[in-house]
């Protein structure tokens, strides 16, 4: 694989937290590499840093040691407002609990990352539309969370994560709330942005049918990450 | 949608706490106006003094007398252009005895001297040629329901006479400008003289005169002074400004406590502001780490919080300008202008106040949330994401 395919490459990334005098090392020694283009699910027990892992990647957090390299820029050494930067224009963010404002409309949250962006009103809400469009969601763009199923407020939030088209899409048990319906239908999307978008994810999950879904599969355990098997059907 | 509509939709987010906060400003404000009003009404006299004119009062205290001699000796000195004197009477109508009026006894040339009160010729003819004659305010007969030809009976401790002291309105006076007092009754002195035992006789509260040139008022107050030096009464002879200023000096602690009570009231409302904004971003720091993951900044955040508290507080100070306005201008002010004008010859709300309580409200607004708005871009993004899930 040629070193322009890698979008993640993780080399010995330890992350330890330092708690009343004692630390505790979540994270030790990891490497990890992605290609361009993967959807890769990472499973694990509760408590074994997979969260703190998705932070590390998407550059919420920083590296105790190690090199996080992502599209070729290595962001472990980035300052606090070019990492703000990379996070806005590179990432795109999913949540288990889909963490829409409950004051924006479904358009509106979606285009709050844009804001941030030299993107003129107009052409804002016009790409805010449009992501809405390809998340199914056309005549929910007026409604305001609380009128949103949470399927649909899933949904929103998929579209809020590629409205500014980010090489990489970060989802912490994005089903995790949903039920088995809802739960598919937004596994079936996330499908989609990675087949026909291209877009690189990585989802955290507890959920195997859920990681069935992955092309690859990785296992977080006791500070140590295992490739345990490629996902499933599309491997 | 916009930065600033994202702002701004954080102030309609509760809307029942958003407009409690917001009356609870307006009426810290409304309050506030209203004591300002009234140490401006109270003040105001002293401001529009005249400043071609001298009181000359005994050198230890406004409330002892001078031998009547001195006028005479005052009228005389170079610069005086013209002298009157008048007594407190301090009496109270019997059948109105809640109502306070001030009565004074003057020399006839009064009306010469305080200009801005004018009474039609005819009628300060009337006056003079009747040695129980009185002359009053327009706003006093109004209250009191006085007119030319009425008879008054007075009683008072200052001057205390068995039957009292009978009086016909004479004449009616009216002001020249809103801030001169409209409020008093005036007799004439030679009446209440000629009514006192021999002992009492002859004795003037004080000496009101007006000098040629204004630029010498100071020079012509040291020269009554001087004149006198060496008497057994001395005098003490101030600019009317002055001497207003220390009459109401009277009542200095009463203005500190308004002026504190403002201060107080301005506290209260920078602690409503406070506890609305400071509990506003408690219940959004998910929101606020969620918008710090999408790649806002500490200081985004911090604008939005200031900025919301701004809003806030000049929507409250507005609101409550917008209450005190028709209340103090329209009910009250009419209401004790026309009532209380011995008090409060003018009592209107101070454009000045208005200005001050707006940027009051605006700036202990963004003082108040100086602190929320500090915890808020400290947000710990990875924290408050986790105790979300
Ligand atoms: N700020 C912190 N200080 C101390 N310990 C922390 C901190 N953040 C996380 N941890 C610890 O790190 C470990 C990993 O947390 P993490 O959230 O990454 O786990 P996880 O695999 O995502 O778990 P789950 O499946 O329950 O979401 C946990 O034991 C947690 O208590
Ligand atoms: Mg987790």
């Amino acid at each position: 694989m040629s070193k322009e395919d890698i979008l993640i490459d993780l080399r010995g990334v330890t992350k330890t937290y330092e708690r009343g005098g004692e630390s505790l090392t979540i994270l030790e020694s990891l490497d990890l590499e992605l290609p361009r283009g993967t959807f890769a699910a990472l499973m694990g027990p509760s408590g074994s840093g997979k969260s703190t892992l998705l932070n590390l990647i998407a550059g919420l957090d920083k590296p105790t040691a190690g090199s996080i390299e992502i599209a070729g820029q290595r962001i472990d050494r980035l300052s606090e407002a070019k990492l703000a930067k990379f996070r806005s224009s590179s990432v795109g963010f999913i949540f288990q609990s889909y963490n829409l404002l409950p004051v924006l409309t479904a358009v509106e949250n979606v285009e709050l990352p844009l804001l941030l962006a030299p993107v003129a009103a107009s052409e804002r809400r016009k790409r805010a539309q449009t992501a809405l469009r390809v998340v199914g969601l056309e005549d929910r763009m007026d409604h305001y969370p609380r009128q949103l199923s949470g399927g649909q407020e899933q949904r929103v939030a998929i579209a809020r994560a590629i409205v500014n088209d980010p090489v990489l899409i970060v989802a912490d048990e994005p089903t995790g709330d949903l039920d088995r319906k809802s739960a598919d239908e937004i596994l079936k999307l996330m499908e989609t942005l990675n087949r026909e978008l291209g877009k690189t994810i990585i989802m955290v999950t507890h959920d195997p049918a859920a990681a069935a879904r992955a092309g690859v599969v990785h296992h977080l355990d006791k500070g140590r990450l295992q490739r345990k098997a490629d996902g499933g059907e599309h491997a | 949608m916009t930065l600033t509509s994202l702002a701004a939709r954080n102030l309609l987010r509760n809307k029942v706490r958003t407009s409690l906060t917001l009356l609870g400003v307006a009426v810290a404000v409304v309050t506030f106006l209203l004591l300002r009003t009234v140490v401006a009404a109270w003040t105001g006299g002293a401001e529009f003094a005249a400043k071609d004119r001298l009181v000359t009062r005994h050198k230890v205290t406004f409330v002892m007398p001078l031998p009547k001699r001195y006028i005479d000796e005052i009228r005389a000195l170079p610069g005086v252009k013209a002298a009157t004197f008048c007594n407190w009477f301090g009496g109270k109508d019997p059948k109105h005895d809640r109502e306070f009026f001030a009565q004074f006894a003057c020399d006839d040339g009064y009306f010469d001297v305080m200009t801005e009160q004018q009474v039609a010729p005819a009628d300060l003819a009337a006056y003079k040629a009747d040695r129980t004659g009185a002359v009053i305010g327009e706003s006093l007969a109004h209250v009191m329901g006085w007119k030319v030809g009425d008879e008054v009976k007075l009683e008072t401790g200052i001057y205390p006479s068995d039957s009292g002291w009978a009086f016909t309105i004479r004449a009616i006076y009216k002001a020249t400008s809103r801030n001169v007092d409209k409020s008093s009754f005036f007799f004439h002195w030679d009446y209440l003289n000629q009514g006192l035992p021999e002992g009492r006789r002859d004795a003037i509260g004080w000496v009101t005169s007006r000098v040629d040139d204004p630029a010498h008022t100071a020079e012509v107050g040291v020269a009554i002074d001087r004149a006198f030096d060496d008497k057994d009464t001395q005098t003490l002879s101030q600019d009317e400004h002055t001497f207003q200023a220390g009459f109401l000096a009277g009542f200095s602690a009463v203005l500190y406590a308004f002026d504190a009570i403002s201060i107080a009231i301005l506290l209260v409302m920078t602690l409503i502001l406070g506890n609305t904004i400071a509990m506003g971003v408690r219940e959004r720091t998910s929101e606020f780490a969620t918008m710090r993951a999408l790649g806002f900044m500490p200081q985004h955040l911090r604008w939005f919080v200031l900025g919301e508290a701004g809003v806030l507080g000049l929507l409250g100070g507005a609101l409550g300008i917008g209450i005190a306005i028709p209340l103090i201008q329209g009910l009250l002010g009419r209401f004790l202008e026309e009532n209380m004008g011995n008090i409060f010859p003018v009592f209107r709300l101070p454009f000045g106040a208005c200005v001050l309580a707006l940027s009051c409200a605006l700036g202990l607004g963004i003082l108040a949330a100086l602190l929320p708005a500090r915890s808020a871009a400290r947000v710990n993004v990875t924290d408050a994401l986790r105790k979300l899930v």
